[in-house]
C-alpha cells in the first residue's frame, strides 16, 4: 500500500481550521510589513545623528548620509577645554537626579498616605489635583519665572530654580502608585502595625519592597521628565550659557551663524544624551512595564 | 497574659451605620473567648477595636485593667492572625516570624533563638527559608500563628483564621489550635462564623447579631439553654427545629400539642416552667434535630411528615420533611439505630413518624423570642 493511502482524510472542521491559519497568516505578514515600515521611519533621524557625531569632514551639509571621514573628534570637542558641554550635561545631571529623588519621595508619601489614611476632604482633594494636573504646565511658565526671578533662581541660578519647580508639583503625579499600593492588602499594613511597626517603616519595609515596580517608574519618569526639558529650562535660564541644561544648550548650536562648525558636535552631544536613558530603560524595561500597566489596569 | 475588659463599647462609621454597641464583656485572664454570628454582626469590628485597628465610638476597652481606647496597636501589647494570613511575601518565612522582634530591636541572637523556639512548636522548621507563596495554605496558616507567638504578648487575637483553609485542613488546624493553647497558655479572643468552631475552641462564646451581644456562655449553657430563638438556631447543626404550636398546663402538668401529637414535658423543664408560673398559651416550641426518634403512627405523641430531602452522612442520616401543614422539619437519626432495610426505605415522598421526649424541648415567647426558661 502506497503511503498517500494510508493518511486519513481531514474532517471539513480540520479543513477550515487550516483557512483561519492561512488567514492569520497572510494578514501577521500584512502588520509586520506595516511595523517594519514605521520602524525604519522612525530609527532614521536617530541613525543620521549617529553617523553624523562621527563624522570629521570640514563641511556640515551634505548630501550623503554616512560619512565619508570617520572620527572620535566631535566627541573629543565636547570634552575639550573651554567647550560649555560638560557642564550643561553636569546641570541636567544634577536637576535630573535631585528631582528623581525628591519626587520619588513626595509622590510615594503622597500615594501612600491617600491609599492608605482615611480623612476628612480626602476625596475632594484627590479629584482637585487630578483636575488640576490636566492644564497643561506651560499655563502657568510665566508667573513661574517672575516667583523664581524673585527668588533669584533664573539664568546663572537656574539649576536649583528648575529642581524646585520639577519637585513642587511631585505630589500631582500620585494616581499611578496609589492605584498600585491599592493592590496590596491593606491586612499587611495591620499586621505590621500590630507588629510594631510605624508607619514610616511599614512603608520602607513593607510596602515599597513589595511595589518595586512602581518604584521604578517613578524614578524613572520623574528622572525623564529634567533630562529630556527645553521649554522650561530654556525660559529660566534665559540664555545664560552657565544656566542652561544640555537639551538648552545643544540648541543654542543651531543658530545659523554657529551651525556650519557645530553640527556634528550637536548630533554627539545628542548621542551622549540619549546613552544614560536608553541603557537604564534596557535593564530596567521589565519593570518599568510591569510599573505601568500594573498601576494603570489593577488601580 | 491579661484580662480584658469591654463596657458599652459601640461603633459607628463615618456613614452613620451602627456596627456594635452596648458591648459589655469582662474576658478573664488565660480565658478563650469565641466571638461567632452570622456576616455583618459586628464580631470582627470588636476584635478589631480591641487590636487597634479600628477607632471605639464609644465606652471603653481595658487590658490589664488599662484603658486602651487611644493606644496604638503596637502600645496595647495583643498579637493577632488574620484571615488572609497576611504574610509579608517579599520576606522568608523567618523574616516574618523576626519582623516585630526587629522592629523592637531585640538582638539578633535571641531573635533566633525564639523563632526556632516558635518553628519546632508549629511544625515549620523546615520551611523557615521559603517564601510564604511557597507554601500551603496549612503552613501558611503556621507561620502567621509563629509571628503572633513569637510576640509572648498578654492577649492574643485571632479573626477567622481557619476561614480560608478547606474542609479537612480545618479539623486538623483546630485540633492543632487546641493543642497550641495549652502550649502558650494566654488570654485568647477568637473570630469566627463557624459554630462548630466556637464549641470547640471556647471556654466561653459570644453569641452575636446585629452589633449586639445575644448570649454569653459556655458551650453547653448555649446549647442546652439558648437565651432566644437566635441563639438556639444558629447553635447546632444542622439547626434546631422551631414550631408555632400551644402550650397546656392541666392538672401541673404540662403539654405540647405540635401538628396534633400530644406530648407532656417532662423532667427539669417540666420543674422550671412551673418555677417561672408559665401559663398556657401559644408559643414557639424548638427540638433539636437529634433529639428526634422514629416511632409509628399509633404513637398519640407520633408528628406525621413527608421526607423530601435523604442526607445520608454515614454515620447518621439526615431527613429533611414537610409536615402535614407544609412547614419543614429536621430529622437526624443515627444510622446504627435503623435496620437496613428500614434505611434504604426512607426515600422521597415516604410518609414517616417522627417524635421527641419531653425533656429536650425548648421553650420561646412568640413575640419576644426570648427563652421561657431563662
Amino acid at each position: 500500500m502506497s503511503k498517500k493511502n494510508q493518511m486519513p482524510t481531514l474532517p471539513p472542521q480540520a479543513k477550515r481550521h487550516l483557512g483561519i491559519k492561512a488567514v492569520n497568516t497572510i494578514s501577521n505578514v500584512f502588520i509586520y510589513i506595516l511595523l517594519v515600515f514605521i520602524t525604519i521611519i522612525w530609527l532614521v533621524p536617530f541613525v543620521c545623528i549617529v553617523l553624523q557625531s562621527f563624522n570629521v569632514e570640514d563641511t556640515c551639509m551634505v548630501g550623503y548620509v554616512i560619512p565619508k571621514d570617520w572620527g572620535l573628534d566631535n566627541y573629543k570637542a565636547l570634552f575639550a577645554e573651554g567647550s560649555p558641554f560638560l557642564k550643561w550635561y553636569l546641570n541636567t545631571f544634577i536637576i535630573a537626579l535631585c528631582t528623581a529623588v525628591g519626587q520619588t519621595v513626595i509622590q510615594l508619601c503622597m500615594s501612600y498616605t491617600l491609599s492608605r489614611f482615611r480623612f476628612k476632604m480626602r476625596k475632594p482633594l484627590m479629584k482637585f489635583m487630578l483636575i488640576l494636573g490636566m492644564f497643561p504646565g506651560m499655563l502657568g511658565m510665566i508667573i513661574l519665572y517672575n516667583v523664581l526671578a524673585d527668588m533669584g533662581l533664573t539664568q546663572a541660578n537656574a539649576v536649583p530654580g528648575l529642581i524646585l519647580v520639577n519637585i513642587a508639583s511631585a505630589g500631582m503625579g500620585y494616581y499611578v502608585s496609589k492605584g498600585f499600593f491599592d493592590t496590596i492588602p491593606k491586612s499587611l499594613d495591620e499586621a505590621a502595625r500590630i507588629d510594631g511597626a510605624t508607619r514610616m517603616q511599614i512603608l520602607y519595609r513593607v510596602i515599597l519592597p513589595l511595589a518595586k515596580p512602581i518604584v521604578i517608574y517613578t524614578v524613572l519618569s520623574a528622572f525623564m521628565g529634567p533630562w529630556g526639558d527645553f521649554v522650561f529650562a530654556r525660559y529660566i535660564s534665559m540664555n545664560n550659557i552657565n544656566g542652561m541644561n544640555v537639551a538648552v544648550g545643544l540648541n543654542s548650536w543651531l543658530t545659523a551663524d554657529a551651525i556650519a562648525y557645530k553640527y556634528t558636535q550637536f548630533c554627539a552631544g545628542g548621542v551622549l544624551v540619549a546613552l544614560p536613558v536608553t541603557l537604564l530603560f534596557l535593564f530596567l524595561q521589565k519593570y518599568y512595564v510591569e510599573g505601568v500597566t500594573g498601576g494603570a489596569v489593577k488601580g | 497574659m491579661a484580662s480584658v475588659k469591654l463596657t458599652n463599647v459601640k461603633k459607628v462609621y463615618d456613614n452613620s451605620v451602627v456596627a456594635v454597641q452596648e458591648f459589655n464583656l469582662d474576658i478573664a485572664d488565660k480565658e478563650f473567648i469565641v466571638f461567632v454570628g452570622p456576616s455583618g454582626c459586628g464580631k470582627s469590628t470588636t476584635l478589631r477595636m480591641i487590636a487597634g485597628l479600628e477607632d471605639i465610638s464609644g465606652g471603653t476597652v481595658e487590658i490589664d485593667g488599662v484603658v486602651v481606647n487611644d493606644l496604638q496597636p503596637k502600645d496595647r501589647d495583643i498579637a493577632m492572625v488574620f484571615q488572609n494570613y497576611a504574610l509579608y511575601p517579599h520576606m522568608t518565612v523567618y523574616d516574618n516570624i523576626a519582623f516585630s522582634l526587629r522592629i523592637k530591636k531585640v538582638p539578633e541572637d535571641e531573635v533566633y533563638q525564639r523563632v526556632l523556639k516558635a518553628a519546632e512548636i508549629l511544625g515549620i522548621t523546615e520551611y523557615l527559608l521559603r517564601k510564604p507563596r511557597a507554601l500551603s495554605g496549612g503552613q501558611r496558616q503556621r507561620v502567621a500563628i509563629g509571628r503572633a507567638m513569637v510576640r509572648d504578648s498578654k492577649v492574643f487575637l485571632m479573626d477567622e483564621p481557619l476561614s480560608n483553609l478547606d474542609a479537612k485542613l480545618r479539623n486538623q488546624m483546630r485540633a492543632e489550635i487546641i493543642l497550641l493553647r495549652q502550649k502558650i497558655d494566654t488570654t485568647f479572643i477568637y473570630v469566627t462564623h463557624d459554630q462548630t468552631e466556637a464549641m470547640t475552641l471556647g471556654d466561653r462564646i459570644v453569641i452575636m447579631k446585629d452589633g449586639f451581644i445575644q448570649q454569653v456562655g459556655t458551650p453547653t449553657e448555649v446549647f442546652d439553654m439558648p437565651a432566644n430563638l437566635f441563639v438556639a438556631e444558629f447553635i447546632g447543626a444542622p439547626k434546631m427545629n422551631t414550631f408555632k404550636t400551644d402550650l397546656c398546663c392541666e392538672g401541673g402538668k404540662y403539654f405540647v400539642k405540635p401538628y396534633g401529637a400530644t406530648i407532656e414535658v417532662t423532667g427539669k423543664k417540666a420543674a422550671m416552667l412551673a418555677d417561672k408560673g408559665v401559663r398556657s398559651g401559644e408559643i414557639i416550641l424548638g427540638v433539636r434535630p437529634e433529639h428526634f426518634k422514629l416511632t409509628d403512627e399509633n404513637d398519640p405523641s407520633a408528628i406525621a411528615c413527608k421526607i423530601t430531602v435523604n442526607e445520608m452522612m454515614g454515620s447518621e442520616l439526615h431527613l429533611h420533611a414537610l409536615t402535614e401543614n407544609g412547614e419543614k422539619l429536621i430529622v437526624r437519626i443515627p444510622t446504627v439505630s435503623l435496620d437496613d432495610d428500614v434505611r434504604h426505605s426512607m426515600v422521597y415522598g415516604k410518609t414517616i413518624y417522627v417524635t421527641f421526649e419531653g425533656k429536650v424541648m425548648h421553650f420561646f415567647d412568640k413575640e419576644t423570642e426570648k427563652n421561657l426558661l431563662v
